[in-house]
């Protein structure tokens, strides 16, 4: 019984999908060699990955995304009556709370948010397509428009600390 | 598939060739875990830009840097729900729709029929699977082929779960397609 676990997950046998040998037979690589013609990679996706690696940096905290209503009871209750309301995002870093309603404009988004604990900073919402700068109020408060929808990351620069960087989230 | 690891730890410390490697390595799995939930285009495009640029921001922070795989496909199925969950749409879970019995009136194509048109009836015959086959097909289909660890960590199924259904899916497909006048049997060359 042991041998039949063992089957599938030899040691010389880790992939699960094709080409899991040579035989030209397997089903799998007559279906992965399908999926290569039928929806292959875009171009564009595979060269804006590479590209996201301009984004890296190495000064900054990072603020791991710790909330996400889209999966609490209210938005659950908000797709049962057919509208979700502004979607509510709480990102933590050690020393620093970000958090984010973000409301569809259009094919826009609009951020109001809100550092906590409360501190006056110079913001960039960063996007693919470049970087929005905003200022938060000594109460760290902030808001921003016309924020283009997909991924999105805050980045929070305060005098005296690291600087803060959200996880990117697709809004 | 080279030292995963490595590359990781090559790309924490700035190195765009490594980044390429990793990119080259899982692009296909990405798309593949965003396809498996029925994303078009732009939302599929949306979800994989989202994985590598959270990559980027985690790449010396990983616990385990040789399974980036699995971080990648569980990255890509979280961002793949929000952006179902957002749309108001069903996140894929029960079945969908076997192939239209219709289809099997259909007089079969015949032996030489061009490659492009049997890619197209095998392909419908993929689609009119149920939803759990379908997902998890897909998944196995990226190039280059995943991982166990991979797949369940896209499909939130136990690894001891995927052969099983593996099976019991390819065998749907080949009625499927068998209906359509295709078969997907050994010495099969696509």
């Amino acid at each position: 019984m042991r041998h039949e676990k063992r089957d599938y997950m030899d040691e010389r046998d880790r992939t699960a999908g094709a080409g899991r040998n040579d035989e030209s037979g397997d089903p799998m690589s007559t279906l992965s060699a399908l999926a290569a013609r039928m929806d292959p990679v875009p171009p564009a996706v595979l060269e804006a990955a590479r590209a996201t690696f301009t984004w890296r940096t190495i000064d900054a905290e990072l603020a791991e995304l710790a909330f996400d209503s889209t999966f609490s009871d209210l938005a659950l209750a908000g797709v049962r009556g057919g509208e979700l309301g502004p979607r509510l995002l709480t990102f933590e870093a050690p020393q620093l709370t970000v958090e984010l309603e973000v409301s569809e404009v259009g094919d826009a988004r609009r951020f109001v948010g809100q550092l906590v604990p409360p501190t006056a900073a110079e913001l960039e919402i960063r996007h693919p397509s470049g970087a929005t700068p905003v200022t938060a109020d000594e109460l760290g408060r902030f808001s921003a428009d016309r924020i283009p929808a997909g991924p999105v990351s805050v980045r929070v620069v305060r005098s005296g600390h690291d600087p803060v960087e959200t996880d990117w989230i697709t809004v | 598939m080279g030292d995963v690891a490595g590359l990781v730890a090559a790309a924490a410390r700035g190195d765009q060739e490594a980044w390429n490697a990793l990119v080259s390595r899982y692009a296909g799995l990405v798309w593949a875990v965003a396809r498996s939930f029925r994303l078009d285009d732009a939302d599929a495009g949306d979800v994989s830009q989202t994985c590598w640029l959270r990559l980027v921001e985690h790449l010396g922070r990983l616990r385990d840097p040789e399974r980036v795989g699995a971080w990648l496909a569980t990255t890509a199925r979280n961002e793949a729900m929000r952006i179902l969950r957002r749309s108001g749409r069903q996140v894929p879970v029960g079945d969908g729709h076997e192939l239209d019995v219709a289809d099997a009136s259909q007089p079969a194509p015949d032996r030489g029929v061009l490659t492009a048109e049997r890619d197209e009836v095998l392909w419908r015959a993929f689609e009119s699977l149920p939803a759990r086959c379908r997902a998890l097909l897909r998944v196995l289909m990226a190039d280059p082929p995943p991982t166990y660890e991979e797949v369940s960590a896209a499909l939130d199924m136990p690894i001891g779960s995927i052969g099983p259904t593996r099976g019991r899916c390819l065998e749907r497909l080949r009625k499927n397609a068998e209906l359509a006048g295709i078969t997907v049997d050994a010495g099969d060359s696509a």
